[in-house]
């Protein structure tokens, strides 16, 4: 019976199996370095896993979510206070943002310091960057579709930065505005974005990563390369991806009970409140801005997305004028260190 | 290459041309209406002049906030006379508040300071707050205004 089905489909659907199989299998086989038997080294996983929960809870959440002024803020309480296991889904997506941020942070750390972006990954790297900056964006849209107090002024005070990006600045704010003020058009523009063009660009880019790891393999080493032994992904490899995606549900889980998400204050355009702050991760650029001229501070943030995009390259032409250095610790170092002080500084003043 | 071979490349070139030539014009309308239809209209804006308060309502130092349509804006009597100035904070957009008590605006997102008069005192503001016309007549202070246009609210 089972023959029978099987070539039923086969004729609907004529591939190859045997070449199939093989494809299948050489992915199972595909050969992993031994140091990435420290959890710390299998933080790459992390980001797909939370990117699949924030798919999953996502799509649930727009059965209620409606993106209007008038009723943005009431669904979303409608979905926290009375829909069944509301809290939970919004939860799960609130805390499944934070933690894919830190995921995305810790792995792009990892791969930095072991210069695991150097020749031939460079590409695979400004892929990784345009991942984290597409992940921000859709933290970003995705508070401000809650039309809380905190939700208006970040998206007031967001798209006033792009103002100040040369050339395309002012084309960017009316294009996520709909017009130069925030109206209805900016939150129906930001819900579109947050669950059509930035996931979709977001899977993409997540495809194209993977298989780019794929293609080169996975890095190996810095100075180590031909004496590091490897092992086949599955199942060694595999279970664990799947013990830190369990992991990861069960802090998401844990945390959304402890730390269900509040409402705060229903979105008023005519007064800003006092002591507004954006989300932990933009703490340092609320910061910077707050210490620097305004123009300043944006160019530098530009400057520094251009470096930090382009650093493999930058990194390979510094190591051949001074092969004894490594700039990358100290240009790492001193990031981390200044986004954890601009980070800390926000958080206590 | 023989006249009949010449005849078919230039038949072709032709219909290529013609082929190409409608694709792109064609993605260039589509483009065209797309961009427009992503940027709403700009309408043409009109200046209103509009009652804002009256001569003896503010001692000098004192002001008050008026809101039109959706703009939020102060009236000011400072020792040069009536202003009526902008509560748009010109660093990120946040509303700023006027406090008496100290004789400033203040910006509660990255703590601007401004004058009763709109000029900046400290804070990263880059620029003195929106200043409008005002017009007094007899005992009343009038101020001329844009009407603003945006999305559907």
């Amino acid at each position: 019976m089972s023959g029978k089905v099987k070539e039923w489909f086969l004729q609907r659907i004529p591939i190859n199996t045997e070449s199939t199989a093989n494809a299948v299998n050489e992915v199972f086989k595909e050969p992993i370095p031994s140091h990435m038997k420290y959890w710390y080294y299998a933080l790459g996983a992390t980001p797909l896993i939370l990117f699949l929960i924030q798919l999953v809870t996502g799509v649930l959440l727009t059965f209620y979510y409606i993106p209007s002024p008038e009723k943005a803020f009431e669904s979303v309480r409608y979905i926290s206070e009375e829909v069944r296991m509301g809290f939970y889904i919004r939860g799960l997506h609130r805390w499944g943002s934070n933690l894919m941020v830190i995921a995305i942070f810790l792995h792009m750390v990892r791969v930095f310091f072991t210069r695991g972006y150097r020749k031939p990954r460079e590409l695979n790297w400004v892929i990784g960057v345009l991942i984290f900056l597409v992940t921000l964006t859709l933290c970003f849209t995705g508070y401000s579709l809650v039309y809380n107090q905190l939700s208006y002024w970040a998206a007031t005070v967001g798209t006033n930065m792009l103002k100040e990006i040369p050339l395309i600045g002012t084309l960017m704010l009316e294009f996520l505005r709909g017009g130069t003020e925030v109206t209805a058009n900016t939150l129906t523009r930001f819900y579109n974005l947050h669950i059509i063009f930035m996931p979709l660009f977001l899977l993409i880019l997540l495809a194209v990563h993977i298989v780019m790891v794929r293609l080169h393999g996975v890095s190996k080493l810095e100075g180590k390369e031909n004496e590091e032994k490897t092992y086949p992904f599955f199942p060694e490899h595999f279970y664990h991806t799947l013990i830190v995606g369990l992991f990861i549900l069960v802090v998401l889980s844990s945390l959304t009970v402890i730390l269900p998400p509040g409402l705060g204050e229903q979105a008023n355009p005519a007064v800003t409140p006092n002591h507004i702050k954006p989300e932990w991760y933009f703490y340092g650029i609320y910061a910077l801005l707050n210490l620097l001229p305004l123009r300043f501070g944006i160019y530098l943030i530009i400057v520094f997305i251009i470096v930090g995009t382009f650093w493999p390259f930058i990194d390979e032409y510094i190591k051949i004028k001074w092969p004894k250095i490594k700039v990358h610790y100290f240009f790492g170092s001193l990031c981390a260190f200044l986004f954890l002080l601009f980070t800390v500084y926000e958080m206590f003043v | 290459m023989d006249n009949n071979d010449k005849k078919k490349s230039r038949r072709e070139f032709i219909s290529k041309s013609l082929f190409g030539g409608g694709l792109l014009a064609s993605a260039g309308v589509l483009l065209h209406h797309g961009i427009k239809f992503i940027f709403p209209e700009e309408k043409e804006k009109r200046s209103r002049k509009l009652l804002v308060g009256r001569v003896d309502e503010l001692k000098i130092g004192e002001a008050k906030e008026v809101n039109i349509g959706d703009r939020s804006l102060f009236l000011v009597h400072t020792n040069d006379g009536y202003k009526v100035l902008s509560a748009i904070c010109t660093h990120l957009g946040c509303k700023i508040k006027w406090e008496g008590h100290r004789d400033r605006f203040y910006c509660p997102c990255h703590q601007g300071i401004f004058s009763p008069s709109g000029d900046v005192v400290s804070g990263p503001p880059p620029e003195p707050l929106e200043e409008f016309k005002v017009e007094i007549d007899k005992n009343l202070v009038y101020m001329w205004i844009e009407e603003t246009t945006g999305g559907i609210v």
